[in-house]
């Protein structure tokens, strides 16, 4: 459902992304990791279409972002890690106008709205400007955008930032019913927590290139760890230059 | 934290600095731009002034008493000024800035901060009075040849001239911060601001000044100096500003005015931090406090919207745009002072008395007309590129929510294009057709002009909008900064060689020859005929050209960015 082939970026001599393959297929949750600056988000972006790959290709659904971005995007919900919004407009404008994007209007796109709102608990906040709520109430609203169109794949960067604990459990259950529905889901994120148990597959990005890929025990063996918790196996897998991060 | 306050100032000249050292494209042009139009508009009011005080040196006595009136009425105008800009200012300086937190947080002195914060407000609601006050002072001075010491009393009067409004201006703003939400008060401010200078630009218009110039308004004259006495008071800082100047230029010093100057600039600043250190805590948490989200909901935007037969994704994007615009003060509040400018402009039209010159006022009513349709278009593209130009960069760092939909970049550009050309074309088609029906020209001239008006709004929006996706600043602060980065600069250096092109190069030789020969009845060659016709094709050719390219170019930037 997502694919990635030998997909590269540079940045004039600085090579952020190097010959990543990625397939995600429908149902499967794959977690994405890696330290800071190791080209998670470089990859991120270029999946969404907000960055132009300098080699490789992304498919999305069977289609080629490059060649048929419109039907690419259309099977597509992307969440970024910094909420950025129409500061002027309500919660029921912005989700009406994301509607009117994907070409959809008109009633299934209100009752489709109510639905999203009720999910992510905004509906008392429908009628207010986006520029009223806090960070972790326009991260909710972008998911409901997100999952508005009833996307086939779902690319999400860093997912819990700013989130309460009862926010985070919230996403952790959408994300889970949405995959059992068959969407593919592709999640970079920081908390190694979080990745353990939700993820079916994850990949580990390091100086942009993948280091190592497989279920939680199959990363476990590759790094040779007897230890339950991700974290010790990551920082093995990485070399440990994320110690400073994690403790942070 | 033992520095003294102006080590918190320090960020803004490290700031500064870096601005300078840092180089980026199309400095140089923007330099050349802008430094050629500050040191023009110096140059000309140091000429105008100087040359008035000249002539003013004929009269002695009057000549004395109206420089001393000018100079007291100067700083009335820029007291007021002053005090506005400075309620306005501080808003931002001690309560909305991003670095407030930061201080705050910091264990930082209340008295330090309150010192750094009016340093700031005064440089910055001031430097625009300083820089209008330079060349006048220096022209009067040089004009009646002053001593040197008049300069140094110039700069000992300047400093406590604009201190005093200002510590005035942050004392209001303490207190209505304690009554309104900061931001509610700022747009208020700013509203207000508005409609006060519309106001003026259009009394100052409406009075007719130039009606003192005609031989029979004379007895007029002693009325109108009389009127411009009565509000020099001598309580106002204004007037020690005048009487101290006055007295360095003919080679005196007024200590008393000179000193009450000084006395009550200290007095302000120590009035102003009794307000602050009993009113700010209270006013910046207030600051703080979630707003309310008043707004307007809009709904007959949308149901009109619904009626249009557009795509979803257009509809979407129309609705969006308008709302967010007709939501921010700072954007709806210009086309007050936009319709101000139009309503002046065309009145200026009706009080045109071209039929004073029986025998030329044909000949001049023409290239009047030209002149009218190059101003019109120059009108257009000052307002495409307030307006149009930034519409991409306005998307700022939401764009994400657009690039990563089906949407293709060419419906997001052809969307802001159709968003600014209807409004933009019903503005210019307005004021050229008004215009010229008031000028009384012939109505060849008046489709001549309305037909191209039409061609070069086109060709300008579209310039603006695709010039605007190829040089595009989605972390610009304010549209204010868009329009005058290095792409803004650019599209206003082409727009206006486009209008001259299109004005002078191909509309008026073949209009001109066609009134002359219609006005003497003579018959036009087929041969000046052809010639006609291709300059007027040329003209249209010329703006679907510029108008093809630079959509082209527009959606081609869009596509590639990153």
């Amino acid at each position: 459902m997502i694919r990635t082939s030998g997909l590269s970026k540079t940045f004039g001599r600085f090579t952020a992304v190097d010959d990543v393959s990625l397939d995600v297929p429908p149902g499967e949750i794959h977690g994405f990791l890696g330290p800071n600056g190791a080209g998670k988000t470089t990859t991120i972006r270029m999946i969404a279409g907000l960055l132009q790959p300098s080699r490789g290709r992304v498919e999305i659904a069977g289609h080629d972002l490059a060649r048929e971005p419109e039907e690419a995007k259309r099977a597509l919900g992307f969440i970024p890690d910094r909420p950025f919004l129409y500061e002027k407009l309500t919660a029921a404008e912005f989700l009406r106008f994301h509607g009117g994007l994907f070409g959809l209007e008109g009633e299934p796109v209100e009752t489709r709205a109510r639905e999203l709102l009720e999910l992510f608990e905004l509906t008392a906040w429908r009628d207010e400007l986006v520029e009223s709520f806090s960070h972790g109430m326009k991260q909710r609203l972008v998911m409901c955008a997100a999952f508005l169109h009833r996307p086939r794949a779902v690319v999400v960067d860093e997912p819990m930032v700013g989130l309460d604990p009862r926010g985070a459990r919230l996403i952790k259950e959408v994300f889970r019913v949405q995959s059992r529905k068959g969407v593919a889901i592709l999640m970079s994120t920081h908390t190694l927590e979080v990745a353990q148990e939700m993820c079916d597959r994850i990949s580990i990005i390091l100086g942009g290139r993948i280091i190592a890929r497989g279920t939680v025990g199959e990363l476990r063996a590759l790094a040779g760890s007897e230890d339950a918790h991700l974290t010790p196996v990551f920082l093995k897998l990485t070399g440990g230059t994320a110690v400073q991060e994690i403790e942070l | 934290m033992s520095a003294a306050f102006p080590y918190l100032l320090l960020p803004i000249a490290w700031a500064a600095r870096n601005r300078a050292r840092r180089r980026e494209r199309g400095d140089a042009l923007r330099l050349a731009l802008f430094g050629g139009i500050g040191v023009g508009v110096f140059a000309a009011i140091f000429g105008v002034v100087f040359w008035l005080t000249w002539q003013l040196l004929d009269y002695e006595e009057l000549g004395d008493y109206l420089v001393r009136l000018g100079l007291s009425w100067l700083f009335l105008t820029f007291l007021s000024f002053v005090a506005f800009s400075a309620v306005v200012t501080s808003l931002s300086t001690f309560f909305l800035s991003e670095d407030l937190r930061l201080l705050l947080a910091a264990p930082v002195p209340a008295e330090r901060l309150f010192h750094s914060r009016l340093a700031r407000t005064i440089g910055q609601s001031a430097w625009m009075v300083v820089a209008f006050v330079l060349p006048v002072l220096l022209a009067v001075g040089l004009a009646r040849c002053a001593p040197p010491s008049y300069y140094a009393v110039a700069a000992l009067t300047v400093v406590p001239f604009v201190t005093i409004p200002t510590a005035a201006g942050a004392v209001v703003t303490l207190v209505l911060v304690n009554v309104f939400p900061a931001r509610r008060a700022r747009d208020l401010l700013m509203l207000m601001g508005l409609v006060f200078a519309v106001a003026i630009v259009m009394l100052l218009r409406f009075l007719r000044p130039e009606r003192l110039l005609s031989v029979q308004s004379l007895p007029d004259v002693t009325a109108f100096f009389a009127t411009l006495q009565s509000p020099v008071t001598p309580l106002l800082p204004s007037f020690w500003a005048g009487e101290s100047l006055f007295a360095a230029l003919v080679g005196g010093f007024d200590g008393l005015h000179l000193g009450a100057l000084w006395t009550t600039a200290l007095a302000f600043v120590v009035l102003a931090r009794a307000a602050y250190g009993r009113l700010y805590l209270a006013g910046w948490s207030k600051a703080q406090e979630a707003r309310s989200a008043r707004f307007t909901r809009l709904r007959l935007l949308e149901s009109a919207a619904r009626r249009i037969p557009l795509r979803p994704a257009t509809r979407a994007l129309l609705v969006k745009d308008l709302k967010v615009f007709l939501r921010d003060t700072t954007q709806w509040s210009q086309l007050l002072l936009l319709l101000a400018l139009a309503l002046v402009y065309v009145y200026n039209f009706r009080v045109l008395d071209l039929d004073r010159l029986p025998y030329m006022s044909r000949v001049v009513k023409n290239a009047y007309a030209f002149v009218n349709l190059a101003m019109a278009a120059f009108v257009t593209s000052a307002v495409a590129v307030r307006f149009v130009f930034p519409a991409v960069s306005a998307e700022g760092a939401s764009f994400w929510i657009v690039r990563t939909s089906p949407v293709g970049m060419r419906v997001f550009l052809w969307s802001k294009f159709w968003t600014g050309f209807v409004p933009i074309l019903v503005l210019a088609e307005a004021l050229t057709l008004v215009s010229t029906r008031l000028l009384g020209v012939s109505p060849f001239l008046q489709v001549l002009n309305g037909v191209a008006i039409a061609f070069m709004t086109l060709a300008l929006v579209s310039l603006a909008a695709g010039m605007g996706a190829e040089h595009p600043r989605f972390s610009a602060e304010n549209v204010t900064q868009v329009a005058g980065s290095y792409g803004g600069v650019a599209f206003m250096v082409i727009a206006v060689l486009y209008i001259l092109v299109t004005v002078f190069g191909l509309l008026l030789w073949p209009a001109s020859t066609y009134l002359w020969h219609e006005y003497h009845s003579l018959p036009l060659s087929p041969r000046r005929q052809t010639l006609m016709s291709l300059c007027f094709v040329g003209g249209a050719a010329l703006s679907v050209f510029v108008f093809w390219r630079s959509m082209r170019r527009g959606v081609r930037a869009l596509a590639d960015l990153g």
